[in-house]
């Protein structure tokens, strides 16, 4: 008789417990690992396609300031047009 | 890519060498200052950015309130790439009310206020504030319990407001209490009414800036300056911050995604230690230096007014900097610009570690 109180109190003390447990915290990141590598991946990937286009503009614009600079940059008006 | 029929076909019908020739005779101020042009266009840029990922959202997004907190959970657990979007949406939000902050400071410190910028000042000022009340709007979207209190206190403190505080904290609420209702009108405001007036703003502002041209400091010598033009050496350099500033929010949003709390109970008592938005900080820090009564007034009243009052003053401030309208330098009002920012700053941190 002892025994089966035993082991229902047992199991209510350890489910009671789960009242104390925190709840359970919402994934709002892949938890995955390898969901987390590929993000974490394209993330690389993404700042290197970015550094690339910084690199690109700026050549561009210097390219800009030395024939604006050279004054070379504007389009003459009375250019003759080449069929 | 050079397609010669389609260029015929439309410069047919559009003018488009006119249109090249007013892009490229825009010449923008080049001088020691002129960093600080470049944060209305890092705002324009988040803006589009808040647009877009908003948008994305909102197909899936449910705006009821016995389903909202699940969709979002939806989102960010079942959709491909949705915790992204949803982390992108959050720091492009995060990232704009910064740099909008930034942009007001630096013109006020500037006084690219002073006349005949007038109109660009409050529509740039009226712009802060929508972009708070989207934030606000937003943040009661994801219906968890931390969103509930925070907009419960939020649109509490509107009521204290003398005559019209009773009006606007039941309009806002779409009853007494935040409620569904609440979650519906909010829902409302973020995607159609304030998305509306933004773009008008924003357009108007736009508009003035072109019209206006850039403002450039009275501190600057007319011999310290040169001209540059807009297009193509300004798009360019604007182009790289942007690139810059994307990267940093998709950084933010894959390091730190916000996290989604318990669902809003408006029946349970409101967490310990409840906060709202960092930009209600400052608010809410002030709040609590006052008393429950003042000379039996309501100590909460007065400082709403007080608050009011101290805003009401930074909207009209071109009104008030009369040295700054006759192009004279006002050190004054660099003054009270330093004392508001400091201000901020200070609540702000005492109210984050408080």
């Amino acid at each position: 008789m002892m025994k089966p109180m035993i082991i229902a109190l047992a199991g209510i003390l350890l489910s009671a417990l789960n009242l104390f447990a925190q709840q359970d915290k919402i994934d709002v990141f892949p938890a995955v690992p390898y969901d987390r590598f590929i993000v974490y991946q394209n993330l690389i990937i993404f700042w290197i396609g970015i550094i690339g286009l910084i690199v690109i503009i700026k050549m561009k614009l210097r390219e800009i300031e030395r024939t604006q600079k050279m004054g070379i940059d504007k389009e003459e008006k009375d250019i003759p047009l080449l069929d | 890519m050079n397609c010669p029929r389609l260029k015929s076909w439309f410069s047919e019908r559009y003018d488009f060498e006119e249109m090249k020739s007013l892009a490229k005779q825009k010449l923008v101020p080049i001088h020691k200052y002129e960093i600080w042009y470049y944060t209305g266009g890092i705002v324009l840029f988040l803006f589009i950015i808040q647009f877009i990922t908003g948008m994305v959202l909102s197909f899936y997004y449910i705006p009821y309130f016995e389903q909202a907190h699940k969709s979002i959970i939806d989102i960010v657990t079942k959709l491909n790439m949705g915790w992204f979007f949803r982390s992108l949406h959050h720091w492009g939000a995060q990232i704009a009310i910064v740099v909008l902050f930034i942009h007001v400071w630096s013109t006020l410190l500037l006084k690219a206020y002073r006349k005949p910028r007038e109109f660009l000042w409050f529509s740039g000022f009226i712009l802060l504030g929508i972009s708070i009340f989207f934030g606000l709007s937003g943040y009661l979207l994801l219906w968890d319990e931390r969103a509930f209190a925070a907009v419960r206190v939020a649109t509490g403190g509107a009521g204290n407001l003398p005559v019209v505080g009773e009006f606007i904290k039941s309009f806002l609420r779409g009853g007494i209490d935040v409620t569904g209702d609440t979650l519906t009108r909010f829902y409302a405001f973020h995607v159609s009414v304030l998305p509306l007036v933004t773009l008008a703003l924003i357009g108007l502002h736009v508009l003035l800036v072109q019209y206006h041209g850039m403002s450039v400091p009275l501190s600057v010598k007319k011999e310290e300056r040169k001209e540059i033009p807009f297009f193509p050496n300004l798009f360019y350099k604007d182009l790289v911050i942007w690139l810059v500033v994307l990267g940093i929010i998709v950084s933010l949003a894959t390091f730190l995604p916000p996290e989604i709390g318990k669902k809003a109970d408006p029946l349970a008592p409101a967490p310990e230690n409840i906060k709202p938005e960092w930009y209600f900080l400052f608010l809410f820090q002030t709040l609590k230096l006052f008393p429950g009564e003042i000379l039996g007034l309501n100590g909460e009243t007065i400082a709403i007014l007080l608050i009011s009052a101290g805003i009401f003053f930074f909207f009209l401030i071109p009104f008030f900097d009369r040295k700054s309208q006759r192009g004279e330098k006002s050190t004054l009002f660099t003054w009270i610009g330093v004392i508001y920012f400091l201000y901020f700053v200070i609540m702000t941190v005492f109210g984050f570690i408080s």
